[in-house]
């Protein structure tokens, strides 16, 4: 096991990596930018080195300062959290030449899923459904007529180097192509650095369903069910929750033990999230992300599993004692991601935290840096914290979450509860009913103004 | 400074520290800071409604003493020089040698201050300014972090 692990992150995810840590009783290194001084963890930690100033170039992803910081602690391992260099495949390499254990996944297999026509094709080598599309990078607008007649249109634009939602676009007929394409050449050139763009069908009103995956590099592999993480607005998850309304117990161990078998087959590392869009009873590949997801808590509220101890676990060279059989779902688990934003017109509102009450009571879980007096900073992102409940049933779980978000107080800054507060009453949801485009419906027929 | 659960507490004087918090509470101030024969001390209240306890940190300055008592935050020091990486701080060219500055120092701007060294690469630290070298604020071969207080230069 790690004599020392170094948090190479910030906010509600380095809070939540310090807490595993503690509860293995490993000693931790909180590193920060300058901006970050007064962050919850940076006090929590054993140790903490100020590696830069605020900008996230100079301090959360500047590998010089981060390897120093694991020199002068001693740190034998680094955990990147989510974002920053957490998919940074270099990193992890660097890392290991300078005998520091990233926790996380084999560096080829960061690569080859950061790239999204290589995660692809690797994807549907292992098995796992795709969405129909051009068999790699498009070359000519020629080649991307072609795809697009033999899928059908709608179709699909897409960065290769994207992800995240980033670098997309829709194309409705063919007449709209020639231009769509050099848009988005140019726009995933500027953004990502590389212009490599591939086609894929466009999907009317799918669900967007992940699988979460644990791995021990050895060979062993295990799924821990599924998230629906449909509700966003610009490709950005809002609201999650495990299991999906649309998937019953034997649709669930057929995705999942695709998903696991492939991952035994590739002796993959770590946790990791295979991402589909689901519709019509059919999953389709998008992307896996190789890393912890923001989301993770609805997975292990719903399996009582702590999904950052595994990680830590496997990343020390444990073998993977849970089997499939160990793995039960009991119950629901809904999160929210409550930002620092208008609800309405999702303004940024930076600033200071002048009240701060967290919800409470059996069930309820926040996992959140602020407190009371805290000045969320502008320089990075607006996530205040999220608010992430479980109950028996759905029906439960929903009670629960109304009136854990009634309980809730952030005054100071805007945020976006009252989003949730409405989301919550909303037939749709309660029904369950509803795909990835839902909510920007609902937001444009002006739902957040009735 | 990498803050370092391994402080020894020999250092920690408890009467000094139950003194100043008794001082705290009875001024109603939230922040006491006072330095005295190469130690500094600071007592300052936790304004926050979190469960962290009230801040106690006790820095042990080197052996130049600064026969002052009063809140002397070197961070705000308009003469000081702070690190502009994570490293090891050395004060002289190579181990054995003599340190580029003593206290009193006259240094002229560009001059070589100290060396801090990250992942094996020396770097030598400049004076921003010209000046006279009135504190030194690392030890050698202490880690510092970016924005760490190491020399004073008035």
């Amino acid at each position: 096991m790690f004599d020392k692990i170094l948090i190479a992150n910030r906010g509600e995810i380095a809070l939540r990596v310090l807490r595993a840590c503690k509860e293995l009783g490993i000693p931790t290194v909180a590193v920060h930018s300058t901006a970050d001084a007064d962050a919850m963890h940076v006090r929590f930690a054993d140790e903490s080195v100020c590696i830069g100033p605020p900008a996230a170039k100079d301090s959360y992803l500047n590998v010089p300062a981060i390897l120093s910081a694991c020199e002068i602690t001693g740190a034998d391992a680094v955990h990147p959290g989510y974002g920053f260099l957490s998919e940074n495949a270099r990193f992890a390499e660097i890392l290991a030449e300078h005998g520091v254990q990233f926790i996380g996944p084999k560096a080829e297999h960061i690569r080859t899923m950061g790239d999204k026509i290589e995660a692809k094709r690797t994807a549907r080598k292992l098995g796992i459904p795709v969405v129909p599309g051009s068999d790699g990078g498009i070359g000519s607008d020629q080649e991307a007529a072609k795809v697009a007649n033999d899928i059908g249109f709608p179709v699909l634009i897409k960065a290769s180097a994207g992800g995240g939602g980033r670098g997309m676009k829709v194309v409705r007929a063919a007449g709209e192509l020639s231009t769509a394409l050099s848009t988005a050449r140019a726009e995933a050139k500027a953004a990502f650095g590389d212009d490599a763009v591939y086609i894929e069908k466009y999907l009317e009103r799918p669900r967007h369903i992940e699988i979460q995956v644990l791995g021990d590099g050895k060979g062993k592999a295990i799924h821990l069910g599924e998230r629906d993480c449909s509700l966003q607005r610009r490709h950005q998850k809002v609201w999650e929750e495990g299991p999906s309304p649309a998937l019953n117990a034997g649709a669930r161990d057929a995705i999942g033990e695709t998903v696991a078998k492939a991952m035994r087959a590739i002796e993959y590392l770590g946790v990791g999230t295979v991402e589909f869009l689901y519709e019509d009873g059919k999953f389709y590949f998008i992307e896996m992300n190789t890393r912890i997801q923001v989301e993770h808590p609805v997975t292990e509220m719903i399996t009582d599993i702590d999904l950052i101890f595994e990680q830590i676990r496997v990343a020390a060279g444990s073998e993977l004692a849970l089997k499939q059989g160990d793995v039960e779902f009991r119950g629901h688990s809904i999160e929210c991601r409550i930002n620092a934003e208008n609800p309405v017109s999702f303004r940024p509102s930076p600033g200071i935290i002048l009240h701060y009450h967290a919800p409470g009571g059996l069930g309820v879980r926040i996992d959140s840096a602020v407190y009371q007096g805290y000045t969320i900073p502008p320089y990075y992102d607006s996530l205040v914290g999220k608010l992430i409940v479980h109950g028996k049933t759905r029906t439960e779980c929903l009670m629960r979450l109304k009136r854990a978000l009634d309980e809730v107080v952030v005054d100071g800054i805007e945020t976006t509860l009252p989003l949730f507060r409405a989301l919550v009453r909303e037939k749709d949801i309660i029904d369950g009913n509803y795909h990835i485009h839902w909510l920007e419906q609902f937001l444009a027929r002006g739902g957040m103004e009735t | 400074m990498a803050k370092s659960s391994k402080s020894p507490t020999s250092f920690v004087d408890h009467e000094l520290i139950h003194e100043l918090t008794r001082l705290l509470d009875d001024t109603g101030l939230t922040e006491i800071e006072i330095e005295q024969d190469g130690r500094r001390v600071r007592v300052a209240r936790n304004t926050s409604t979190s469960a962290a306890p009230a801040a106690v940190r006790v820095e042990v300055a080197p052996s130049q003493p600064v026969p002052e008592i009063g809140p002397i935050d070197p961070a705000k020091h308009p003469g000081v020089v702070i690190s502009p990486m994570v490293g090891t701080a050395y004060a002289a060219p190579e181990p054995g040698a003599k340190p580029f500055i003593d206290i009193g120092s006259k240094v002229k701007i560009g001059e070589t201050l100290l060396i801090v060294e990250a992942m094996k690469t020396m770097n030598q630290i400049p004076a921003p300014r010209g000046g006279t070298v009135m504190q030194i604020l690392f030890e050698d071969g202490q880690p510092v972090e970016f924005g760490e207080p190491l020399v004073i230069i008035e």
